[in-house]
């Protein structure tokens, strides 16, 4: 683990619990300034909640949490938010649609409009600027999505399973177009996820939690070299030990559990 | 496209025309009886009589989607108001929703009477139970609007950082707009039923009025070609609305 002094997001013996249920057991985690983590665990281990306290949207109850030096507020400008529904606004066209967080946050029109349009042409959107969110497939919506997101220039990126709606291909699309932006300014991104394989070609570290109550039983600091291509790394006889390897310490970790990952 | 379109039109027109031939074949032959099915030639010669000889009818259709039009205007506005206030202050809505369902429960048309007391034979009448009937459709379709609006959307609008009233004017309203749309629509066509019902117990002027004459009059042929004016009215009035909604939800 980083030092928590150099730390972009300290979480300090986190506990949350629902009525009677406990959510999330005693966490910490320490995740440093440009660092891409991904969470994985069964559905139920409290990998949302934690990502939904970062976003400051869920109230702490026990333990601390610090982003950037700070106790996450609902609409920490430190914060870019993504979920796995793309979220459009159905009658905003693509581009006001990626402009609509810069909107929010006041930035001025010409700004908002340079800036999703040149993000859109990164994506793969160019030339369907105008179209309504219904006329897009999946895909093409959450390019859409991530262009709003990497339009905002928050330091600390939070994405819950931003690509698990999608299909296979899709999702290997979208792995790589992610890794592709997020390179290019190297921010801090919490990444959660079921999909072991996608944490393992994404990450810099995997942080494997047990199903409730939520606890870390493997933090795994993956090695493979940068810059990655997802769809190459299938492949790659390095990352398929590696996510043998991250596969292993999951099983110990999870015991009989396990069987709720894939 | 025009072709299959221009084909649908010459079938209908041929069917409809089809009808109207053997409608006025069975009472040449007096198969029927006219006094009570009356004929198409006769509401044909009523209509023209009615429009464009004696023009009389003009006057009792203004009245009556002059009636339809304020009775729709004030329901759907003091309806969006009330939607509104509910939604900001849901113990409004609480302290008030038993009195509004039994409100809303009570047949319009029976109170017809008691508004022709209070409001007079003229327009205020007619407007009151149009009105009436027009409010409470666009308040349940503004609240369930309003309730209806997906919260993923709000999630990701807060963890933006958007105000309560960025959310509420950038994704609650518009997202709504559909619902209110559909409920808009609907008290239309319900404001012109309730105008045109009071109309029919008792009225100066109106279309409901001229019916109810016909009809003690037994004027088989005025009524019917008032029941066919009043369905084409209520015909334009909803594709008045559709092209309004497809031009302002382009989106959907």
């Amino acid at each position: 683990m980083s030092d928590p002094m150099g730390a972009a997001i300290s979480i300090d013996r986190l506990t949350v619990r629902f009525g009677d249920i406990v959510a999330v057991d005693d966490v910490s985690l320490s995740i440093g300034e440009g660092e891409f983590v991904s969470i994985v665990g069964p559905s139920g281990c409290g990998k949302t909640t934690i990502l939904n306290l970062l976003t400051g949207l869920v109230p702490l109850q026990d333990g601390r949490i610090s982003l950037l030096g700070k106790t996450p507020v609902a609409g920490n400008p430190d914060v870019a938010y993504m979920l796995a529904r793309d979220c459009l606004l159905p009658w905003r066209t693509t581009l006001a649609n990626a402009c609509y967080g810069m909107e929010v946050r006041g930035i001025d029109e010409a700004t908002r409009t340079r800036r999703a349009g040149a993000l859109l042409a990164r994506v793969g959107l160019a030339g369907f600027e105008d179209k309504w969110p219904k006329q897009l497939s999946h895909g093409m919506r959450q390019r859409c999505a991530l262009a709003r997101t990497f339009a905002l220039d928050s330091p600390v990126m939070l994405m819950d399973e931003p690509f698990g709606a999608l299909d296979a291909q899709t999702k290997l699309q979208l792995e790589d177009l992610l890794l592709e932006l997020w390179s290019a300014q190297r921010r801090t991104v919490v990444f959660i996820t079921h999909d072991l394989a996608e944490a393992v070609a994404m990450s810099d570290r995997v942080v494997v939690m047990s199903a409730r109550p939520g606890r870390i039983v493997a933090d795994l600091k993956i090695d493979l070299e940068r810059p990655r291509h997802v769809r190459a790394l299938q492949k790659d006889r390095h990352f398929l030990d590696v996510y043998a390897h991250v596969w292993e310490k999951l099983e110990e970790g999870l015991g009989s559990t396990a069987g709720a990952i894939t | 496209m025009s072709g299959v379109r221009a084909s649908t039109v010459a079938t209908h027109a041929a069917a409809i025309a089809a009808f109207l031939g053997v409608w006025e074949l069975a009472m040449r032959q007096e198969w029927l009886a006219q006094t009570f099915f009356g004929q198409p030639s006769g509401i044909a010669a009523y209509l023209w009589d009615g429009f464009v000889t004696g023009r009389r009818l003009w006057r009792d259709l203004g009245y009556t989607v002059a009636g339809t039009l304020i009775s729709f205007v004030l329901g759907s506005v003091a309806a969006l108001a009330l939607g509104l206030v509910f939604v900001m202050f849901p113990r409004i809505e609480r302290a008030l929703d038993p009195y509004l369902t039994v409100l809303n429960a009570m047949p319009r048309l029976a109170l017809a009477p008691l508004f022709l007391l209070w409001f007079g034979l003229g327009l205020g009448s007619k407007v009151a139970v149009g009105t009436s009937l027009a409010f409470f459709i666009v308040l349940a379709n503004t609240v369930a609007g309003i309730r209806g609006v997906s919260q993923d959307l709000v999630t990701l609008s807060r963890s933006l950082g958007a105000t309560p009233r960025q959310v509420f004017f950038k994704v609650t309203l518009p997202s709504a707009v559909p619902v209110i749309f559909s409920g808009l629509r609907l008290a239309l066509i319900y404001s012109m039923l309730g105008v045109v019902g009071a109309e029919l117990i008792a009225a100066e002027h109106g279309l409901g009025q001229v019916l109810a004459y016909l009809q003690s009059t037994f004027n088989m042929n005025g009524v019917m070609a008032l029941l066919a004016l009043l369905a084409l009215l209520g015909m334009i009035v909803t594709q008045g609305m559709t092209r309004l909604e497809k031009a302002l939800l382009r989106w959907q």
